[in-house]
């Protein structure tokens, strides 16, 4: 394998790797546009000038195959790269505005980056601010993108992820020289269901996204390591929150499973946990209630309409539950209910776990640990209808439910209808759930537990990867993660004295479900997707910002 | 170096001569003097505040003024950097787009809770635009506790009638005049009484 020296470091690497890429695994910063590790590389910004020995000109980084014995040296110790990069940079800001202190991008630009860089940065400019080419500022680009095409330094990320990634091809650029201008397609709004990943792959402020514009400097905002709970894919995603609010969530790169791309959907589902008042306290026959009466009440009612009467429970746990919770949850159930049907689809049409809704990362099934569930030993037994037909018929004893309102669209009338049904007819019935839905209306006892974003867990993708989510923002009032709530239930009546911590429900589980055997909680959580560029390599950029 | 000469001074005896004998009983009489001449003749230290004023410094630190240009609109841009400077972390804006293409966005709420706010002027010296200045204006009690009284807005900051009576105060670059329309009634700066 070809060795390769980068100033004054070496490196031993795959055959074909680019010295961007050697670069990037040795931690030395190349100052790059058009590179994306996702994208093919175009070497149209000549921000990646480099000197390499024996070459009578410096090459760009991205497009040059390292070969053995090569001696790179890059802006930092080369006075020659230095002075090509300062004049590619100055050219580049010849019609930028430099409007950073009114531009959302400020605080995570790269162009503002490289700019203020000591080593190829602060260059004085020798064309007039007068001479400045203007062009259309604030193009609407359909609902979620915003160009200003002034800032556009034509890297032509955007471009190629449009041809190539998600096939839209709705981009394009028009004119030549100093008028080169960014445009989609006839001028239309963008139709792509992935258009949000412009505003991140954009490396300076021209394609911004319309939900974040103007709502927070990034500087404010704290970051949070997450996982999507969107659909099955799991796609690595990081919360960007402020004050214990989300403003934006972005895509966290994982080469294995979302590589640096989330879809319109999942990146706007947080605005979902607002569709209806969330849950703020226990609730027992339509009153407020406090926790400690109500979980006692909540396992006496159960157990008295189940056990005292000869009838079986029936348990049904969403496949949007955290691994621990429903571990915690079976484990409530099968020792507390000798008689129990454990079930966990909340709707028939989810079957299809692996099934894809398109090409590149949306799924069918909508719950973001169907698998986690299979794993843990859930099925999918009668379903809703068929529990109904056994409250009916009076062969049901009580209902304990946990249920998370789906944060992509929504659940379908046929479902609500369903749940609303199961709920009327169970003589007892227990809910831990977020929000107040009307189809959740029936529920005896509501139980407030935390929603997505809010607790601490894993997730077992539709491929059986487990992944670690953190918790970002607070809950609303009284509410708990549910594992809380569940192990609580299982104190009442001394089943146990069950751990509810997250990293040690999730040794037990390592311990005794064959699916999990091996993982470890403490690995799953530091295991940030790989971060691009290296974390904590370049001068901007926390926790595996994809950005750049 | 040259040794200087140099006395030899007794510094206790010194003190106890100066302060023996007449110049004592003398002290005396000259601070009751004082006390004689503005028993005759009153020179106030305290003014008739309300109905009195001072007039301060150019360069006073009082309530904040949003200036605004020419066609009425606020100078301001959004750009947040006030907020970001602010130590006492009173200052919160919302921005909207406006309908003029040349500008990128417009506060559509900009509040500072004049309460927490310690009139430290770094959200003057931050704005890049001169669109948020101060005035002279100090007398800011309230009678009620009530946290909004005192958390102004745009309105407050641009309309106020106060902003006249006091004229405007610190700013950045004062050697450059502030246009008429920046500060309603602003002219040679001293207010008037």
């Amino acid at each position: 394998m070809p060795i390769v020296t980068i100033d004054g470091r070496q490196i031993e690497v795959e055959p074909g790797t680019s010295v961007i890429q050697a670069a990037d695994q040795l931690g030395v910063e190349i100052p790059r546009f058009c590179y994306h590790p996702d994208l093919e590389p175009e070497g149209n910004c000549r921000m990646c000038l480099v000197e390499v020995d024996g070459f009578p000109k410096p090459v760009v980084a991205c497009a040059t195959p390292v070969v053995d014995g090569m001696v790179v040296k890059t802006p930092h110790t080369s006075p020659v790269a230095s002075r090509a990069v300062r004049g590619v940079l100055e050219f580049l800001l010849v019609n930028h505005p430099i409007d950073c202190p009114i531009c959302d991008k400020a605080g995570e630009c790269s162009l503002q980056d490289f700019y203020m860089h000591p080593d190829y940065g602060q260059h004085r400019s020798h064309v007039d601010s007068k001479e400045k080419v203007h062009k259309a500022k604030r193009v609407d680009l359909g609902p979620r993108i915003v160009l200003d095409a002034e800032r556009c330094v034509m890297c032509s990320r955007c471009v190629r992820f449009s041809e190539n990634v998600t096939g839209y091809a709705e981009l394009q650029f028009i004119r030549r020289g100093n008028h080169v201008e960014l445009v989609s397609f006839e001028e239309q709004a963008l139709q792509d269901p992935y258009a949000g990943n412009f505003a991140d792959i954009c490396p300076v402020g021209a394609l911004l996204s319309r939900d974040f514009r103007f709502k927070r400097r990034v500087w404010k905002l704290d970051y949070t390591s997450s996982i999507c709970a969107g659909c099955s894919t799991g796609c690595n995603l990081r919360i960007d929150h402020y004050d214990g609010h989300i403003e934006r969530l972005i895509p966290r790169r994982n080469p294995d499973v979302n590589r640096s791309w989330l879809c319109d959907e999942g990146r706007l589902s947080y605005k979902q946990l607002a569709m209806a008042p969330r849950v703020t306290h226990p609730e027992q026959d339509g009153e407020k209630a406090l926790w400690v009466k109500v979980t006692a009440a909540a396992d006496e009612r159960l157990r008295a309409a189940t056990l005292g009467k000869g009838l079986p429970l029936a348990a049904l746990a969403s496949a949007s539950a955290t691994n621990e919770t429903l571990w915690l949850f079976r484990r409530y159930v099968e020792a507390a209910f000798p008689r129990h049907l454990l079930e966990f689809r909340l709707a028939q049409e989810t079957e299809a776990v692996r099934e894809r809704q398109d090409k590149l990362l949306r799924r069918i099934d909508k719950h973001p640990n169907t698998m986690g569930a299979l794993h843990l030993g859930y099925t999918a037994g009668m379903g809703l209808e068929g529990l109904a037909r056994e409250a009916e018929a009076g062969r049901l004893g009580a209902l304990l439910m946990l249920y998370y309102p789906p944060l992509v669209g929504e659940e379908s009338e046929e479902t609500k209808d369903r749940i609303r049904r199961l709920l009327e007819l169970a003589q007892e019935s227990v809910l831990l759930t977020t929000h107040h839905l009307p189809y959740l209306a029936g529920a005896k006892i509501l139980l407030p537990v935390a929603a997505w974003s809010e607790e601490e867990g894993t997730y077992t993708n539709y491929r059986g990867t487990v992944q670690h989510a953190n918790g970002a923002v607070g809950s609303p009032s009284a509410a708990r993660p549910a594992a809380e709530v569940l192990g609580d239930l299982m104190r009442q009546a001394t089943y146990g004295r069950p751990e509810t911590e997250p990293g040690r429900v999730f040794a037990e589980i390592a311990e005794k479900v064959p699916a999990f055997r091996g993982l470890r909680y403490k690995e799953l959580a530091s295991r940030l997707a790989t971060a691009y560029p290296p974390e904590g390599r370049m001068p901007y950029g926390k926790d595996g910002f994809t950005g750049h | 170096m040259a040794k200087t000469a140099s006395r030899v001074i007794d510094v206790r005896a010194e003190a106890e001569r100066k302060s023996a004998g007449l110049r004592s009983t003398t002290g005396t009489l000259a601070g009751l003097e004082v006390t004689l001449r503005n028993m005759v003749r009153p020179q106030h230290v305290t003014i008739q505040y309300p109905e009195q004023r001072k007039a301060y410094s150019r360069r006073f630190r009082g309530v904040h003024v949003l200036t605004l240009r020419e066609d009425g609109s606020l100078k301001c841009t959004a750009c947040y950097l006030c907020e970001t400077v602010c130590p006492a972390q009173c200052i919160s804006i919302d921005a909207k787009d406006v309908d003029d293409p040349r500008i990128e966005k417009a506060p559509s709420r900009y509040e500072i809770d004049l309460a927490r706010c310690i009139f430290c002027g770094f959200c003057v010296e931050a704005c890049p635009e001169e669109a948020l200045i101060m005035s002279r204006e100090y007398d800011l009690a309230v009678t009620a506790r009530d946290p909004e009284t005192l958390t102004y807005g745009i309105e407050d900051f641009t309309e106020r009638p106060q902003i006249a009576f006091y004229g405007a105060g610190f700013r950045p670059h004062p050697e450059y005049p502030l246009v008429e329309s920046y500060v309603p009634g602003e002219r040679d700066g001293t207010p008037e009484r």
